[in-house]
């Protein structure tokens, strides 16, 4: 098997698999039906469901399918746009390839066969990718997308709260793509009610998005036959078996938690018992029936109503149980028994060596204990009085079948995945090398300034200087952004920066600059007001004296905590600038703060279109324009599929004229669509899908092996050593 | 080790409906459906012919169990119709006609499945509003000072199975026992929660059915030969029972993961045995009059109690203990050492009693909620049937005593809700077409689609080629007889309409359900003369109904939104 095609088989591969997939993408995608080969059947409208059903045996699909669920392990989110947007990434660049024979260096390379340039190309171009992947990338996103970032947590605060709205919106928006759409309000609803109240406190959303993603499959229960709508939520836990003995109680009921039988055994493992008589036999059982009977009867004298019991009792234990009025549900699954001591900090109950007295002290008390019938199936439902900071609820899906319910259930496990995800922060870091002109410029002309050493005055207008240079500059380079001075001055912001020396200018910048956003994004005046209040007298103090380094190094240490209080007060800025400087003065660290998120509807890739393209013009390293082309281009391959319905002023074209109209004039960009989508999932998705792309490309050979495959013996030959 | 083998590729099929293969799958369960719909419905044999009994029914439950079915679009229909079975007993023919209905009507139209689906969503929310609203004229709330319509619910249910082989005396004689049973699990001080107890349904097969009786209690079939070991009863005012839940077969219990040494001549099974027989000595003292064991009783125990006047009948099975315990008040006893006195119960009075060629203990309880229901049938077929039959209607007697109403029968709720839908999104279509952003165009061929739907349900209850008429007031559904005269007196032909609320002499106009006719808003506000005077009315279960149509509508959408179908040939 030859690669010499392997774009084009790839790209053969990718469009199989985009047919099937972009069926059910967006708000106005449809279901699949899988077939198990069990016989049940199964909907789905999650990618990567759908990729595993169809059991791919070509060798890039397979490729393909893994990197998607290793990126779905990841995120929980993206598999069918990761498909789309990989299959527009290999139509650009077979269409790249087919027109500009010329444009390879490796072209000239006689003594190879056509084959083996090809691969040579393929390398040459994956590298690309991988550059574009680990630095320009992380650069765009962080100059000139973030600031169109919003915020879901909402303001006011200093702590990060979650706002209803926001977040109503982003699951809005999750499950349109996940669910049936006569399905996905209610499904969202519901989402959405249990996250507020399973949350005692406000801050301490991560905590049970964390409990509820780890232990989702003991929080939600299965019903089938009823309409969708039957769904809901109910407090405390539902455990999914009977009580082996039920007692009623009312008021809060104490519990305790054992992992082994009561009743002790007549032998344990490994010993012998030597029985010589048989009254032997019969006293040795009547102890243990004593015993049995005792320790119940403490049990009842400690109050405990409810005994939770991880193995099966004897008959002995639920017969002594039953009479002491003590509720026992038995053989609970290790995971519903973790839950239950995550949420109740209850520690299993240790049945004492000897009979004499013993003190219990790992009780715990819940506020009801009732069977709980649904469609005539009976379980336990346990109000749990919670310890921490997740108040226990269960959800509970109905729907007309089976593969529905899974569905439902599928769609909001990797909802709360999706959430966890938006509640982290993602770093980014970048080596700047090409649009920084003038911040290799600026240092310098400080160097010499410095030499000269007591003229602050000139340092300044030299640095008034680079600045208005990279004004000029950069209109010069961004014909379209002409009037957007704002961006300009944006740029700037690491290149003075950089170096101490420069210093005593960054507190203009920095100033203009978080003004600057606030300004556009229109945030609140009060904060506002106050920052520049804060900013006036230290650019005063700059612009008067820069002698010492003393002060110097105060102010700068002052500036940074400025800008740092702006951001916080603020109240959707996503401005996160904590630029951090590494020893090498050209690498940078930022960060997506946590809670990033875009209106839906391909905001997120036309404006990443729009910069990368705006990027590509100013590059002038010739791979790198076309590699940022053909992400660009590829990047609107999902807003063409999502907008494929609508007709007239809602049609793709439309829409995509007015956003760059909009991102021209600086104006802000209006969406039509209710609903909004985390920004660090989707660059998670872009790095995974230009990943995916290097390693179809940088393959040049697949072998194919007929034998059976073998085992790995990883975990063995560990053991051994 | 293990096996590993390559898995085939699945197969993938896009725009599964369209294909002729489903389109022809789909019409045949339809016909299969249609044609057992209702009284009138013609019976299906399921034959296998490697063995197995024969199953003549007419039921949705019987049918669709038996039913092999391959086809993937099929199976998520019929899986959804079982699951509603499963939940409410009643209604599964009714969702299965109509999602059928739903989606080869909508299927013809061409739309797209999102506008299909938000407006079949949307006349859903308008049946099911106004089905629970106080307006609504095709529900009435139920009277339970009177056993009328609870009674006309549960003869409904009979006469739409005709499998069951009864004749009208009979129907009249089962649902009178039905309704019995019923009464009786309901707890006579009735607190905030009613818990109701249960009908224990005995098979009788061979028998006469107006055999079939309710009995208050519980029914132990026991064998002759054991009837012959059992001494007369003495007569008494209440017995003593203790119930096992443990095996009393004196076989060694549970001895731990250990080795156990025994030395030579130590008979633990003779240790065992000793222990058996204190227990029946503490049983004889504490004057227990009935011991009942879920598993085996040993011979020789047997033995003791019954030279101490101790009645023993063991292998109970685990299905009956709990109505055991709930009738006698005993506690399942799970101790061979010692008993606790509290977990004796007792019972008013035992005897036995002899139904066909069965013999029975009976356990009369004081004062409990449990009671027999004793079924007779002639063959083993129609008593499955039946049996089937009576769980549906003792179901729906529970749902109708939670939500306490019920629909009126015979197709007239599908031709009223019709007029309903059609009156409603002729005149006021503004508000839906402002919320879900369609033109008047698509919003008529979707309330046509859906209308014609539930007409074609309403006239599936029709099988002998008769016509069927709607009335231009109440809306209500009226059958006459195939070959008509072109002129002729409507109010002669036509006596009742099909619940039985309405007579042809009230000056009605009527008109052919199939023709074109012009939307009218029927008579909402059901007036309480109207149901006082009927006698016999044909009814349906609230609950189930309303739930079967959300699951139809619901489980329609789902297969109009499909695009396309993998299928794992693993």
């Amino acid at each position: 098997m030859a690669a010499a095609g392997s774009v084009t088989v790839a790209l053969h591969v990718a469009e199989v698999l985009e047919t099937i997939v972009s069926g059910c993408l967006g708000p106005e995608g449809r279901q699949v039906l899988c077939t198990k080969p069990t016989g049940e059947v199964l909907l789905s409208r999650d990618g990567g469901r759908l990729l595993k059903a169809l059991h791919l045996e070509h060798p890039v699909a397979r490729v393909m399918v893994a990197c998607v669920s290793s990126h779905l392990r990841k995120t929980g989110d993206g598999a069918k746009t990761f498909i789309i947007f990989l299959c527009h990434l290999l139509r650009g660049l077979r269409e790249i390839t087919g027109k500009e024979k010329d444009f390879f260096p490796f072209e000239n390379i006689q003594t190879c066969g056509r084959h083996w340039k090809n691969c040579c190309q393929w390398k040459f171009i994956s590298q690309a990718l991988l550059t574009f992947q680990t630095q320009i990338l992380d650069y765009v996103m962080d100059h000139y997308l973030s600031r169109h970032f919003l915020s879901i947590f909402s303001s006011g605060t200093k702590e990060r709260t979650l706002c209803r709205g926001s977040l109503e919106m982003l699951l809005g928006a999750y499950f349109c793509g996940r669910v049936g759409r006569n399905n996905h309000n209610l499904i969202s609803q519901l989402m959405c009610d249990y996250v507020f109240k399973c949350t005692a406190c406000e801050s301490s959303f991560e905590e049970v998005l964390e409990i509820v993603d780890d232990c989702f499959v003991e929080l939600k229960v299965g019903v089938t036959g009823l309409p969708v709508s039957d769904s809901r939520i109910v407090a405390g836990l539902v455990l999914q078996r009977d009580f082996s003995v039920y007692c009623p109680a009312d008021g809060d009921i104490r519990i305790v938690i054992v992992t082994e039988t009561i009743q002790p055994l007549f032998s344990i493992s490994g010993s012998e018992v030597i029985l010589n008589s048989e009254a032997q036999f019969q006293t040795s059982q009547f102890w243990i029936t004593e015993r049995t009977k005792a320790i119940v009867k403490h049990l009842q004298n400690q109050n405990v109503k409810l005994l939770l019991s991880t193995v099966k009792q004897p008959d002995l234990v639920i017969y002594f149980a039953g009479l002491n009025g003590i509720s026992v549900v038995e053989c609970l699954s290790s995971e519903e028994l973790s839950l239950i001591q995550r949420v109740i900090g209850l520690v299993p109950f240790v049945l004492p060596e000897a009979s004499s007295q013993y003190e219990l002290s790992h009780t715990a008390l819940v506020k009801f204990c009732k069977p709980l019938i649904l469609r005539s199936k009976r379980y336990v439902h346990l109000g749990l009085m919670s310890t921490c900071s997740f108040t226990p609820h269960c959800i509970v899906l109905c729907g007309p079948v089976q593969g529905l319910v899974e569905q439902h259930e599928d769609a909001l496990h990797g909802a709360f995945k999706m959430l966890r995800q938006v509640f982290k922060d993602l770093d980014l870091n970048y080596v700047t090398q090409t649009s920084d002109q003038s911040c290799t410029s600026g240092p310098r002309i400080y160097k010499n300034s410095r030499e000269s050493n007591e003229l602050p005055k000139i340092a300044n207008s030299s640095i008034q200087r680079s600045y208005q240079d990279t004004v000029v500059k950069n209109k010069g380079e961004l014909a379209k952004t002409q009037t957007n001075l704002k961006v300009c001055s944006n740029l700037i912001v690491p290149s003075v920066k950089l170096e101490k020396n420069v210093l005593c200018s960054t507190p203009k910048v920095a100033v203009t600059d978080s003004y600057q956003t606030d300004e556009t994004l229109r945030y609140s005046s009060p904060n506002k007001g106050r920052i520049m209040d804060d900013h006036e007298p230290l650019i005063e103090n700059n612009s008067a004296n820069s002698k010492t380094e003393n002060t110097r190094k105060e102010i700068s240490y002052e500036n940074l905590q400025v800008t740092k209080l702006a951001r916080k007060d603020s109240i959707l800025p996503l401005r996160y600038k904590s630029l951090e400087m590494c020893t090498s003065q050209s690498y940078y660290f930022s960060s997506i703060p946590a809670g990033c998120v875009l209106p839906v509807g391909g905001n997120f890739e036309i404006l990443l279109h729009y910069y990368l393209l705006n990027y590509a013009k100013k590059c002038q390293q010739s791979e790198q324009t076309m590699v940022s082309r053909i992400i660009a281009n590829a990047l609107l391959g999902v807003p063409k599929i999502l907008y494929k319905s609508k007709k007239g002023n809602y049609s793709f074209p439309q829409v995509y004229v007015r956003a760059l109209q909009a991102l021209q004039t600086n104006q802000p960009m209006k969406s039509n669509q209710t609903g909004l989508e985390s920004v660090a999932g989707k660059y998670e998705l872009l790095t995974s899908v230009l990943q995916c792309l290097t390693n179809i490309l940088t393959v040049d050979l697949v072998i194919n092996i007929k034998r059976q495959p073998q085992e790995v013996y990883d975990q063995d030959s560990e053991e051994e050593l | 080790m293990s096996r590993l083998e390559a898995k085939k590729p699945s197969i993938c099929r896009s725009e599964p409906l369209t294909g002729e293969r489903t389109r022809a799958s789909l019409a045949a369960l339809r016909g299969l459906v249609t044609s057992c719909y209702g009284p009138a419905g013609r019976l299906k044999q399921l034959h296998n012919g490697r063995g197995g009994s024969v199953v003549t029914t007419s039921q949705s439950a019987a049918l669709l169990a038996g039913l092999p079915v391959s086809h993937p679009v099929l199976k998520v229909l019929t899986a959804a119709v079982r699951n509603h079975v499963a939940c409410f007993s009643d209604g599964g023919l009714f969702t299965a006609i109509l999602c059928c209905n739903l989606v080869e009507n909508v299927q013809r139209l061409g739309l797209t499945p999102t506008t299909v689906i938000k407006l079949n969503k949307h006349l859903l929310s308008l049946c099911t509003s106004y089905l629970k609203s106080e307006v609504c004229a095709c529900r009435i709330p139920v009277d339970f000072s009177s056993t009328q319509i609870l009674l006309s619910l549960v003869r409904s249910i009979l006469t739409s199975k005709p499998a069951c082989m009864l004749i009208a005396k009979e129907v009249d004689h089962i649902s009178t026992l039905i309704l019995r049973a019923f009464l009786l699990t309901i707890p006579e001080n009735a607190q905030e929660h009613i818990i109701l107890g249960k009908s224990i349904i005995v098979p009788l097969k061979g028998q006469r059915v107006i055999d079939s009786a309710v009995l208050p209690g519980i029914l132990i079939e026991v064998s002759e030969v054991q009837l012959m070991k059992i001494l007369p009863i003495k007569k008494s005012d209440s017995f003593k029972v203790a119930l096992f839940g443990v095996s009393l077969s004196g076989d060694l219990s549970d001895t731990g993961e250990g080795t156990l040494l025994v030395s030579y001549g130590v008979s633990l099974e003779n240790a065992a045995l000793d222990q058996l027989f204190n227990l029946g000595k503490q049983l004889v003292s504490d004057h227990v009059d009935l011991v009942l064991c879920q598993k085996v009783i040993h011979p020789s125990l047997k033995q003791f109690l019954r030279t101490h006047h101790v009645i023993a009948v063991d292998r109970i099975g685990v299905s009956l203990m709990e109505p055991l315990s709930k009738v006698t008040g005993a506690w399942p006893i799970g101790s061979l050492g010692s008993i606790s006195p509290s977990s004796y119960g007792s019972i008013k009075d035992l005897c036995i009693a002899k139904f066909g060629c069965k013999h029975f203990f009976h356990l009369i309880p004081n004062k409990t909620t449990i009671c027999s229901l004793l079924l007779c049938n002639r063959n083993d077929t129609a008593w499955d049937e039946l049996k089937l039959t009576c769980q549906t209607a003792l179901h729906a007697l529970q749902l109708t005593i939670k939500d306490p109403y019920v629909l009126l029968g015979g197709g007239c709720t599908e031709t009223h809700l019709v007029a309903y839908i059609r009156h409603k999104t002729r005149n006021e279509p503004e508000s839906v077409l402002q919320d879900e952003r369609c033109s008047q165009t698509e919003l008529q061929l979707i309330t046509d689609a859906f209308c014609s739907a539930l007409e074609s349900l309403a006239g599936s209850l029709e099988h002998d080629g008769g016509e069927i008429l709607t009335d231009s007031k109440y809306g209500h559904f009226w059958s006459v007889q195939a070959n008509l005269p072109s002129a002729v007196n409507w109010p002669d032909l036509l006596s009742r309409c099909g619940c039985g609320l309405y007579s042809s002499q009230e000056e009605l106009s009527w008109s052919f359900l199939r023709s074109v006719r012009h939307p009218f808003p029927p008579q909402t506000c059901l007036s309480c003369e109207a149901t006082g005077s009927a006698s016999t009315l044909t009814l349906d279960c609230f609950t189930a109904k309303l739930s079967g149509l959300q699951v139809a509508v619901e489980t329609a959408s789902l297969i109009l939104d499909l695009s396309c179908v993998i299928e794992d040939t693993n």
